[in-house]
């Protein structure tokens, strides 16, 4: 009998092993179950209960007493906010329908999504409502993204991402629908693009801590310039030029020369530096991470990719927090979407604390490239497009080749004090970054700064 | 006329629930707890049956009912001799106070009062059993002992049951009337009068029990209360078959005292053995057969006069009654040959209806049992073998098996196909509830295919919260750590086998049907032991219990060990009177 006894310990392995098991799920379940949660709703179809407002508190959907989703009731605004607010069959996934379902729902451990309460919370969210829409007319039709936000708090005030369709009344849309390419997918938090000149903005960074007397220097530009075993070409014949204005003529040759000269490790450093390749947490939704493949490359490939081309791609809201580092002295707040949660009772959240970046370029750099940015408003896009600004910018008009017209970018910050807000504009095959993006940059900070 | 006012105080009918969700898992607790704690602390005094003196004088109880002789340490009398063999002799118990020995294949050989053994012996008190020339004497317990033994083991007497009882009532009364809330409209008399007949058997089970001097009851309040959260699972899901589930807790209950009285003689249980060697194969291919009405496309189900079985859920208890064996015939019979046959046809059968998840618990439990006979690594090492070659064979043979494990493990990237399906939505629904659950009846899993079956877990967490999910779990493990300690106070390897192989059974079953659920494991479709919506299912976890019911030797705790006649117990009482009469009237008050 002892000896049977002995070998009993075979079950108690068993037993461990369902002990340990059940262990693994509760990890789980503390550790996920917020976001296991608010799948519930779209699985179910019985959307979940709490209304999304804007930071204004307009309330943008909202549901019935009968259990039915409602949304705000102009059709534009409804689908300037789609990416922001999601659908109710819960496919944009970084909507805060879907992403903040947990905070909506009033989730918490101990009673689950079920408030004792039997309602759900207001979310209010950082994006104002009126932005998104000044934003998405002036998209005009096009594929974009639009992001502005206070590089001080954190707080989104618009984002916008185009396609995109009315939520109250989606269509039915099929696969290789051209008008609705990737509309399910927030191309500001989740896209990645080719950024063009915007991206000499970091390579001038390198530059200015690495390339002695880079302020003493001249280049003249010929449209074509010799870089390693090729060239790197520019739209016209820049002539002679110091680093500022190579800066605001964008010109290619010169910033192609400093990046073979800095070299790839240098480049690939301050690329990091400037989280560019990093992925930020966005009140919890994670935005893509920027690619840019700066190893065994030749000195023209680099050169190439010194100015956006290549095969850089950057994700739009991560340019957008480098650009607010840029005005904040090398860091700047990471974004947040959430402006508060209340609950059934009325009851606020806990105030959120804003969190830093690192540094994402030196202090002083920042103070040189921000004068240099500023510069490229007055000397090239026009001061007067941007009325009670101290706006500094960049535009990029990133070539993708195949026969298309090149993406258009703007971004930049103003230093203003009273309204800190860096943002990001980019147009699919737009064109002239300056002209294409500038111009819906030029009409939403006009809301954002001067009002109606 | 309640039914009414429920539905016209909707304002009551909310405060209700949203009270009792905090309610329910405190009083699970309540009721789970001390009974647990009893569970997983028995001091399991083992009892002492006879006495056997060595050579140097010294008296060694003899505290099983088959007890080895030897040199080797793991004997349960040690004779440190070098004239004794490690594993010598065997003194085995029979009904009736008779004993017998047995030459396990010594060198020395054994004698019985100078007469040499050749295989087995009657042995009668003040016989002298040598072993190799050493002398040793087989005396009785005198009946003061054994009355001073009986009543200094009744000390350590089980968890009284009463106030869990009374919470489990409770508990009941309040699930009856939070289900029949939220059936709103659609309410009617079923779900009060179900639930009252559950607590009516309940009681009746116990005063029964206890009238007939019965003090352990642990093991039934824990299945008394997961079959309570069984029948809220079952009228939440689908209320039309909540009588049917009751009926099958009360068939289960039936079950369990029968097969426990059974139990209770030896030598009757082990005469069966091949009826229920047969009974295993005929219930897990009757469904096979041609002409057998099945149902639900899978071939598992048999279906007669309307009611559906599962009869490989009932093979389950037949199998273990087949597989577990006497000491006296594990030296007997050495070799697994005729179980490995058993199982080989049971799993073949379980194959052929593509039940995986079936044949894997019983693959499981055949591993414990094999061992605990055994006890041989490489007899083990050759069995898994052949049981890989089995399932690759398997795969060839049927390569869609294999899609089921395609998605383990990426459920949320596979949320719309297959198993992923399932189980996303589980952990969805799980989530949901949090730790007290959204209220019995509120959920929403119960929608998704075998959300009341395979996804069970999943419906526990949802509608009663994660604390009363895990109690649950926590009680499987508790039956199996039981069953592991009342091994050292085994009376016959019979039950310490049946008992083990009992609870590996539902603890691996629990395993495969909680963590198929939530994707730590893939999805094979079992049932959770006493819980799941399943008639069969909670017969076969009502069986089970009675193997664990077996071994459970402290005094009075069990009905399926015979107890001592009353006259006897009088007789013991006036031989060590300090304690007796107090003993129970102290527990009458209790």
């Amino acid at each position: 009998m002892k000896k049977i006894e002995k070998r009993a310990w075979l079950c108690l392995l068993l037993a461990g092993a369902l002990l340990l098991g059940s262990a693994a799920f509760v990890f789980r379940f503390v550790a996920n179950g917020a976001s296991w949660a608010s799948y519930l709703p779209v699985f179910s179809g019985q959307p979940a209960s709490g209304r999304v407002l804007d930071r204004d508190g307009d309330v943008l959907t909202w549901v019935d007493e009968g259990g039915v989703r409602r949304w705000y009731d102009s059709a534009t605004v409804r689908t300037a906010t789609l990416h922001a607010v999601g659908d109710a069959q819960g496919r944009i996934g970084t909507g805060a329908l879907v992403a903040f379902a947990d905070r909506l729902s009033g989730y918490n451990l101990l009673t689950g999504s079920y408030s004792p309460l039997g309602q759900g919370s207001d979310l209010y969210l950082t994006i104002d409502a009126r932005y998104n829409y000044i934003a998405y007319q002036a998209l005009n039709g096009r594929k974009g993204a639009v992001g502005v936000y206070n590089y001080k708090t954190g707080e989104v005030v618009c984002m916008v991402s185009t396609p995109a369709f009315d939520p109250a009344n989606p269509p039915d849309i099929q696969d290789g629908d051209e008008r609705y390419d990737g509309v399910y997918l927030n191309r500001f938090l989740s896209g990645a693009f080719t950024p063009g000149s915007v991206y000499k903005t970091v390579t001038l960074a390198a530059a200015i801590e690495n390339i002695g007397e880079l302020y003493e220097r001249t280049w003249t530009c010929t449209g074509s310039t010799t870089v390693g075993d090729g060239t790197v070409t520019c739209p016209h014949a820049h002539g002679e030029q110091d680093i500022y204005a190579a800066l605001s003529n964008s010109c290619n040759g010169v910033f192609a020369l400093l990046a073979a000269e800095m070299g790839e490790d240098v480049l690939a450093r301050y690329t990091d530096q400037a989280g560019l390749t990093a992925s930020y947490s966005v009140d919890g939704i994670r935005t893509a991470a920027g690619s840019f493949a700066l190893d065994g490359l030749t000195d023209n490939e680099l050169g190439w990719a010194g100015v956006g081309q290549y095969s850089d791609l950057v994700n739009p809201c991560a340019l957008m927090v480098y650009m607010g580092a840029v005005a904040n002295g090398g860091r700047a707040a990471v974004p947040e979407l959430v402006l508060r949660t209340e609950n059934a009772l009325g009851l606020p959240s806990l105030p959120s604390f804003t969190r830093q970046t690192g540094a994402l370029i030196a202090s002083d750099t920042a103070e040189a490239l921000a004068d240099m940015m500023r510069r490229n408003v007055t000397d090239q896009y026009g001061a007067s497009r941007f009325p009670n600004m101290d706006l500094c910018a960049k535009s990029g008009t990133a070539e993708v080749g195949g026969g298309q017209a090149p993406h258009a970018w703007f971004a930049g910050f103003l230093r203003n004090a009273d309204v800190p807000y860096a943002f990001v504009v980019l147009v699919e095959n737009g064109g002239s970054g300056a002209d294409v993006a500038g111009s819906v940059a030029a009409q939403v900070l006009d809301a954002v700064v001067n009002g109606y | 006329m309640l039914l009414q006012w429920l539905t016209d105080n909707p304002q009551f009918c909310a405060w209700f629930t949203t009270l009792v969700r905090f309610l329910f898992p405190i009083l699970a607790l309540m009721i789970l707890i001390r009974t647990i704690h009893s569970l997983l602390t028995v001091p399991c005094l083992p009892e002492v049956w006879a006495y056997l003196t060595l050579p140097n004088g010294a008296q060694e109880p003899l505290t099983h009912w088959e007890n080895i002789l030897g040199r080797g340490g793991s004997s349960d009398v040690i004779l440190n001799y070098p004239v004794v063999s490690r594993q010598h002799a065997a003194l085995i118990r029979r009904a009736e106070d008779t004993w017998t020995a047995y030459d396990l294949g010594s060198k020395g050989g054994v004698t019985v009062n100078g007469k040499a053994v050749e295989g087995s012996a009657p042995v009668q008190y003040g016989d002298v059993v040598a072993l190799g020339g050493v002398e040793t004497v087989l005396l009785p317990l005198s009946p003061e002992e054994k009355a001073q033994r009986r009543q200094r083991r009744r000390e350590h007497r089980p968890v009284s049951p009463w106030l869990g009882l009374i919470l489990l009532t409770l508990f009941q009364v309040l699930t009856a009337v939070q289900l029949t809330i939220s059936e709103g409209e659609n309410a009617t008399v079923m779900i009060p009068l179900t639930f009252l007949l559950l607590t009516g058997v309940m009681w009746l089970y116990f005063l029964v029990l206890r009238a007939s001097r019965r003090v352990g009851f642990e093991m039934e309040t824990i299945a008394f209360f997961l079959s309570t959260l069984s029948l809220a699972i079952t009228a939440s899901s689908n209320t039309g078959e909540l009588f049917k589930q009751f009926l099958c807790v009360a068939l289960g209950l039936a079950g369990f005292l029968i097969l426990g009285v059974f139990l209770r003689e030896l030598d009757r249980a082990k005469r069966i053995r091949w009826l229920m060697a047969g009974a295993a194969i005929a219930l897990a291919a009757v469904t096979l057969l041609p002409g057998v009405p099945t149902q639900y496309g899978a071939a598992n189900w048999l279906t007669i006069a309307g009611i559906s079985v599962q009869p490989s859920e009932l093979a389950k208890i037949c199998y273990i009654f087949a597989g577990a064996a006497t000491l006296e015939r594990l030296f007997h019979r050495r070799n697994l040959g005729l179980f490995i046959l058993l199982t080989g046809a049971v799993l073949g059968c379980l194959a052929l209806m593509s039940d995986f998840g079936t044949a894997a618990i019983f693959f499981v439990t055949f591993l414990v049992i094999a061992y605990l006979r055994s006890g041989d690594w490489a007899t083990l090492a050759l069995i898994c073998g052949g049981g890989v070659f089995a399932v690759l064979t398997m795969l060839s043979l049927k390569p869609y098996i294999l899609r089921r494990f395609a998605t383990w493990g990426h459920a949320w990237q596979n949320a719309s196909t297959g198993s992923g399906y399932q189980q996303t939505r589980t952990m969805a629904s799980a989530a949901s509830g949090g730790l007290v659950g959204v209220g019995p009846g509120e959920g929403w899993l119960h929608n998704v295919a075998a959300g009341d079956t395979d996804l069970v877990f999943g419906m526990l967490c949802e509608e009663w919260g994660l604390v009363i999910a895990l109690l649950a779990v926590g009680s499987v493990i508790t039956l199996a750590v039981f069953a592991v300690r009342a091994c050292r106070a085994g009376r016959s390897s019979f039950y310490v086998i049946a008992a083990c192989a009992a609870t590996s059974m539902m603890v691996f079953q629990t395993c495969l049907n909680v963590f198929g659920a939530v994707d730590i494991l893939p999805l094979t479709g079992v049932t959770f032991p006493f819980v799941s919506n399943g008639g069969t299912s909670m017969i076969s976890s009502w069986g089970l219990l009675a193997f664990l019911k077996a071994t459970d030797t402290r005094p009075n705790a069990s009905f399926a060990i015979r107890l001592p006649s009353r006259r006897e117990d009088r007789k013991n009482a006036a031989l060590a009177p300090q304690a007796g009469e107090e003993w129970e009237v102290e527990h009458e008050e209790n």
